[in-house]
């Protein structure tokens, strides 16, 4: 199972919802997609930019690894990954 | 509500009434405080302000505090603006000065936007505060928070110098010593105070805190007489402190107590971790992250700074530069300015200086312009960096004979 935590200040992308958990294996592309499924246009919105990029101000980790240091939106996803969302404006 | 108009977006213009909230609804951008700009004006005055308390409350105008009592007495601010007239021959400069936030309460400048945050957690009655840390917020949030009788959760790198780890805990806070980076501590905070509903000082009290900051820039505009020097050096962690000196420009330049083209603003971090540096260099102007930071300058090592693009938009719109000393330059820089000015500065500090160095050598600052450094810590807190420079002393026997023979020279009779 996939658990997707979202901060409270994104979670209003997914309808207030700060954790889901999902049967899911596949890129973290293919993980939003089918979040963007279940919560609609909405989620994809708030998320990506109009370039199809992750927002700057959304930062997504991967089992606690920023995934810009993986490989961005082709992360790998296993199957019992937790994938945080969290603002990027945090810290210092 | 004060003087405080609201939260406005920096990124989408949005705005919102002034209760807790971390980041723009709409795009996740960063919020900043919105003032009403012609009510400050009347209240706002010269005159006014010589009369008020040594401290940075005394620019209450633009500091969004409602509640009086919500403040808690530690009384940062108001640090000495010492002319730096050895440093500047040393590095041929006309005009120099130092802005010494080594002083402040917990010794940095963060004593500064922890106040208003901590302000804001006793107004909206919060049941614990904290943040996440490289060092000197720690100590600033665990002191205000025993003030104010609240429990307090420090989150930092456990490789943090040891007298970093031990201040917040003698002032009564949590450390939560994580195995990690400063990034890594900021992002399990970030979950920790989500889910607790505690208000963490630089996490979901951000834009309140943020304000503290930009006293320093108030202050130094009044020591000068009510006047902005041509360049102010400052150092870069997460971009937020540049970034709220640039809104204190701003609102000095809308109540109509600055000229257009004041200040160029400068940011140093250290090439060790220097994620903003090469965004300024970049021609999109975002930050580079930086996976694993090295540097003696642990109080700068943020990788993923929150404010990096604002700091860089801050940069280029007043038209300074980014500069990043390398860590023999900045131990360098510290021991010049405790040479020169008695001052002792944490490695933050000597980054400065360094910068200021390598302007000055490239032209990058001219010799003529008035150059102000922020001095945002104190070299007290980081005595590890010394340790190849000074060895341990070898002691020397209480006798005349073994003094002579330590100093050299003329034996005693």
């Amino acid at each position: 199972m996939v658990k997707l935590v979202l901060a409270s200040p994104i979670a209003v992308a997914t309808q207030g919802e700060r954790e889901i958990d999902l049967e899911f294996e596949g890129t973290l592309a293919q993980l939003f997609d089918v979040v963007s499924g279940k919560y609609g246009r909405q989620f994809h919105q708030r998320i990506f930019d109009g370039d199809g990029r992750l927002k700057r101000f959304v930062n997504v980790y991967v089992n606690g690894e920023d995934a810009r240091y993986i490989k961005g939106l082709e992360t790998p996803i296993p199957r019992d990954a937790t994938v945080d969302l969290l603002p990027a404006i945090a810290g210092g | 509500m004060g003087y405080v108009r609201g939260l406005r977006c920096r990124e989408c213009g949005a705005e919102y009434p002034p209760t807790q909230r971390t980041v723009c609804e709409a795009c996740f951008g960063p919020l900043e405080v919105a003032y009403e700009i012609e009510a400050v004006r009347e209240a706002f005055r010269r005159e006014a302000l010589a009369t008020r308390s040594a401290d940075l409350w005394r620019y209450r105008e633009l500091l969004p505090v409602f509640d009086e009592s919500s403040k808690v007495d530690l009384r940062p601010g108001f640090t000495p603006l010492r002319r730096a007239g050895n440093l500047a021959e040393a590095l041929g400069l006309r005009d120099v000065w130092v802005k010494d936030d080594t002083v402040n309460p917990t010794n940095s400048f963060k004593d500064r936007p922890v106040a208003v945050a901590i302000a804001k957690a006793r107004e909206w009655n919060l049941a614990a505060v904290g943040c996440a840390s490289t060092g000197n917020l720690a100590a600033a949030t665990a002191a205000a928070a025993a003030k104010a009788h609240l429990p307090c959760y420090v989150f930092a790198p456990a490789s943090l110098e040891p007298g970093k780890l031990l201040l917040p805990r003698i002032y009564g806070a949590t450390v939560v010593p994580i195995d990690g980076t400063y990034d890594d501590a900021n992002r399990v905070a970030l979950l920790a105070a989500d889910r607790r509903g505690w208000g963490f000082v630089n996490i979901n009290l951000r834009p309140y805190y943020a304000e503290g900051s930009k006293t320093l820039l108030f202050e130094t505009w009044e020591q000068l007489g009510f006047d902005l020097p041509d360049v102010i050096v400052a150092p870069l962690g997460s971009g937020l402190l540049l970034t709220s000196l640039e809104k204190g420009i701003r609102e000095l330049r809308e109540l109509g107590e600055l000229p257009e083209d004041a200040t160029r603003l400068v940011g140093t971090q250290a090439s060790g971790c220097a994620p903003i540096v090469r965004g300024f260099e970049a021609p999109d102007g975002r930050p580079r992250p930086v996976k694993r930071p090295e540097t003696i300058a642990e109080s700068l090592a943020i990788g993923d700074p929150g404010s990096g693009s604002e700091a860089i938009q801050a940069m280029r719109k007043t038209r300074g530069f980014a500069d990043d000393p390398s860590d023999a330059e900045i131990l360098e820089g510290q021991r010049l300015l405790a040479q020169t000015e008695g001052v002792f500065a944490e490695p933050a500090g000597g980054t400065t200086v360094a910068t200021l160095r390598r302007a000055r050598e490239d032209g990058r600052i001219d010799r003529d312009e008035r150059v102000v450094l922020l001095i945002t810590g104190n070299g007290l807190k980081a005595p590890g960096v010394w340790r190849e420079t000074f060895p341990p002393l070898t002691p020397v026997p209480p006798t005349p004979a073994a003094v002579d023979a330590f100093l050299g020279g003329t034996g005693h009779g």
